[in-house]
């Protein structure tokens, strides 16, 4: 176990180093922080000046030493456009991310396990039928077009649930959350809807095809053999067993929820973390992108640790041999 | 309540197939069970044997449809029962065991589980009570340790133990029936007989009846009172096991009795018919092998020799374990004189076939090891050329016939791809030798054009044969290459494999858990057991008066299949 542990971080901290080199070379092809931020009538010296500041007039490898540097002692450094600290600037933002991505997971799981179970015991049922069906579209269909088509749904014609900005927040560990008050979370369905449908009908197609490779197993047919409840074949038998494949794909669907919630987050004005990305690639931000690329960097890491760990829970062919 | 239990009356179970045919899983098909009585049903793959078993438990899968008769249990038609109405029968009236319990527990559930929630579902025992049952029930299947077991998960015991767990299954309600399908076939020969012991002590106890599937002739002598024979659905022979066995009065009984390779004495070959192709056909296929390098190194040394051969094998660590070390083959030595059989018998686990895999260079052994093959080390070849002449040499024929070979390519194909990507040959020339191997093999030359999925599991091992024939090898190493097929199927193949080596001088390494078939095809033996091989020595010797009591065990453990002894 804690060989296991060290092997893991080690292998995160060349990870990140090689993701924070990668993204420096990569910011510094791409554009000019200079020339971005520069107004029009800036002189050559001005420019310089401007240069200095920021500490981009030093050869790039000094410029990535002198950041490692700093990450080691906990500064990510300072925003070119704001002029603030990056990691305030990132973690004023990430709970609202968090937030809808968490709960956009919670609702995929709890819809579209249930649903991939039911077509995959019920095969030649029309339900099944039409749940596939909507699958198969809900998965294809692009997702900011899903977004707008939710707008025109609930904000437009049924003018039911809000489509812009996180309503009334609740202050928690100092940090404000949506979810915790009425108007906040209908703020927040939307765009976890919006999020929760690829999952819904990736869950649901996984759960489906668990269940009808779990349900010709031997133990299947043994345990309607022993005389033993329906119910109990499908909560006990059969679920434990399509929960491993679950996990693992959950663990990195999380990360990408996460990570690339972005559209979701233009469409429906939600102030999270994939905007911020968005405005600092787009101002060649480049303190902003690296930390924080290095932080989902540190975050699928986590996930995928948490996974193994449950994958040794739920299957004990794993935990002993 | 009447002495009679079981009544199956021509019962005929069919499946729609996808050309609207009709296959017949088991067609007209009658027999009786009385209560306490063991009744044996015998037969090779695909003769319905289990069909029966799942009729009677409602198990059949769904597009099965009950053409004609049905089952009667204790008066009551079970055949036409509805699903619900099963739950009185299932467990608590009739219990089933299954052919392998590896796989009949879940993987994911702690045996306590398992048990206690039959327990629940068949008795009035609930919570506490149950849970003293089950540990009464685990202690009457002569579980070591039940208090203990019942938190275990069911990869962390031995098949036997798995086994019995799955008997007290079966009987905690006291059914009046068990069906035993396949009940000790994925077991070991020294677990099986403790284990059949048992089912028969806890069916005499509560005078439960079995039907005891099975196709192990061996075991039905051991077992039962009485016997149907079946062949693809229809009932072929029934009477007292005595009768039977030791005179079957129907050809394909007979022909069943005479392919049980036997371990009493050696013969020639099985009185099946089969073989090698005719001989007509066959000469190119042997000019073709005959004219490889007659290069078998010095006169009077062995072909292959090995010393200190070791293999550890390491297992990764994962989240919640560390890393562990098994020691799969610990310091083996033979020797295999060219034209020679040598067997290499041993339980699951005894690291027979890692032994031939290292020997074939699939496995690197331990350091500190010697393989010398034709004098050479085969560490000293250096040149692409060596190596490749010696590869080609020493050739496989692997256990399963259905996963070893590329599904998506013609049998043909099959045989001759390796030649054909070293460039040896052209594609007509590949063309015609698949096609004299097939024949070699005994199997039609225009087949060589067939998928493999087209074939049965003995005609593909067949194919298996020629691919490993194709690179006309002077040794073949043998992993099980009749394990999984049957009876009949399984005379054929070592009949065919006698003939080739005949006509070839071919020299083999014959790996098998079997010691019957061993004693039938094997010059010499050595006997394995957890990596360490604890016995070498002549057939005639080792498996007539074994000097260590391993294989003495191993012996006395193997169901005796003895017709005359029996009548």
């Amino acid at each position: 176990m804690l060989s296991f542990v060290t092997k893991r971080l080690g292998q995160s901290a060349v990870l990140v180093l090689i993701m924070s080199a990668l993204v420096f070379v990569g910011m510094y092809v791409v554009s000019d922080p200079v020339a971005v931020l520069a107004g029009e009538d800036f002189t050559e010296e001005d420019r310089l000046a401007l240069a200095q500041e920021l500490g981009v007039d030093r050869p790039l490898f000094l410029q990535y030493l002198s950041f490692l540097g700093n990450v080691l002692q906990g500064d990510f450094g300072t925003s070119f456009v704001y002029n603030r600290p990056v990691m305030d600037l990132i973690l004023e933002r990430l709970p609202a991310t968090l937030e809808v991505a968490f709960f956009a997971m919670f609702i995929g799981l709890v819809v579209g396990i249930p649903l991939g179970v039911y077509s995959g015991l019920n095969q030649k049922k029309r339900s099944t039928k039409a749940i596939s069906f909507f699958t198969t579209v809900g998965y294809s269909i692009p997702n900011f077009w899903q977004g707008v088509l939710l707008i025109m749904l609930f904000s437009v014609w049924f003018k039911v649930l809000p489509a812009s900005g996180r309503g009334d927040t609740v202050d928690v560990f100092g940090v404000g959350w949506s979810v915790f008050s009425l108007d906040g979370l209908s703020h927040l369905m939307l765009p976890a809807l919006n999020l929760a449908i690829y999952t819904i009908c990736l869950q649901a197609r996984l759960a489906r095809s668990g269940t009808q490779e779990v349900m010709y197993q031997d133990y299947m047919t043994f345990a309607r053999a022993k005389g033993i409840s329906r119910e109990r074949i499908i909560r006990r038998h059969l679920v434990r067993n399509i929960l491993i494949p679950i996990v693992t794909i959950t663990g990195l669907q999380l990360g990408g929820l996460i990570a690339f919630a972005t559209v979701t987050e233009t469409v429906f004005s939600w102030p999270g973390i994939g905007k911020l990305l968005l405005d600092s690639i787009h101002n060649s931000d480049r303190p902003v992108v690296v930390a924080y690329l290095i932080l989902i960097t540190l975050m699928f890491v986590t996930i995928n640790f948490v996974v193994d760990v449950l994958y040794a829970l739920l299957d004990p062919r794993i935990r002993y041999t | 309540m009447t002495d009679q239990l079981v009544h199956v009356e021509n019962l005929t179970v069919a499946y729609p197939m996808a050309d609207g045919a009709v296959f017949r899983a088991i067609d007209g098909f009658s027999m009786a069970v009385k209560r306490g009585q063991i009744v044996g049903v015998v037969g090779e793959s695909g003769a319905g044997k289990s069909t029966i078993g799942k009729a009677t438990l409602g198990l059949l899968d769904e597009n099965a449809v009950i053409d004609t008769g049905g089952v009667m249990l204790d008066e009551v038609m079970v055949t036409r029962l509805e699903e619900h109405a099963f739950a009185d029968i299932r467990g608590s009236k009739v219990g089933y065991i299954y052919q392998n319990p590896m796989t009949a527990l879940n993987p994911v559930l702690t045996i306590g589980e398992q048990l206690i929630e039959a327990i629940e579902a068949n008795t009035n025992k609930r919570g506490q009570d149950a849970r003293a049952y089950a540990i009464d029930l685990l202690e009457q299947a002569e579980v070591p340790l039940p208090e203990e077991r019942l938190s275990k998960y069911p990869h962390q015991l031995s098949g036997g133990l798995c086994q019995r767990i799955v008997f007290a299954i079966a009987i905690s309600a006291k059914p009046d029936l068990i069906i035993a399908d396949e009940p000790t076939t994925a077991l070991d020969v020294t677990v099986q007989k403790a284990v059949l012991g048992t089912l028969v002590k806890l069916t005499r106890q509560e005078n439960i009846a079995i039907i005891l599937i099975t196709h192990d002739m061996g075991v039905v002598a051991e077992m039962c009172d009485y016997v149907y024979v079946l062949r693809h659905g229809k009932l072929v022979e029934e009477g007292s096991t005595a009768q039977v066995l030791s005179n079957p009065s129907e050809p394909y009984s007979r022909e069943l009795m005479a392919a049980i390779p036997r371990i009493d004495h050696k013969i020639e070959r099985f009185a099946v018919p089969g073989g090698l192709g005719k001989a007509e056909d066959r000469e190119r296929a042997i000019d073709y092998l005959m004219s490889r390098k007659a290069d078998a190194g010095v006169e009077g040394a062995p072909l292959l020799s090995v010393k200190n051969l070791s293999k550890t094998f390491t297992m990764k660590a994962t989240a919640l374990k560390a890393a562990t070390d098994f020691k799969a083959v610990s310091d083996i030595n033979f020797d295999v004189f060219p034209g020679e059989t040598l067997g290499i018998v041993g339980e699951s686990g005894s690291g027979k076939s890692t032994v031939g895999k290292m020997i074939l260079g699939l496995h690197k052994p331990d350091p500190g090891y010697e393989i010398t093959y034709k004098g050479h080390n085969i560490d000293d070849l250096t040149s692409k050329a060596q190596k490749l002449a010696h590869r080609q040499s020493l050739q496989c024929i692997f256990q399963d016939p259905y996963s070893s070979l590329n599904p998506r390519m013609t049998a043909g194909d099959n045989i001759t791809y390796a030649l054909r990507a070293h460039g040896v040959l052209s594609r007509a020339q590949a063309l015609e030798l698949s096609g004299d191997l097939m024949e070699l093999v005994g199997l039609p030359r225009a087949s060589a054009r067939k998928m493999p999925h087209a074939f049965s599991g003995g005609e593909r091992q067949r194919i298996g044969i020629a691919r490993a024939l194709s690179f006309r090898p002077d040794f073949i190493f043998c992993d099980e290459p009749t394990s999984a097929l049957d009876v009949t199927v399984q005379a054929e193949l070592l009949n065919l494999m006698k003939d080739l080596q005949d006509q070839l001088g071919l020299t083999l390494l014959f790996v098998s858990h079997d010691l019957a078939v061993v004693r039938q095809m094997c010059d010499r033996v050595m006997v394995m057991r957890s990596g360490e091989a604890v016995e070498i020595g002549a057939c005639d010797k080792v498996l007539v008066a074994p000097e260590h009591e391993y294989t003495l065990g191993l012996l006395a453990a193997m169901p005796r299949f003895r017709p005359e002894e029996v009548a």
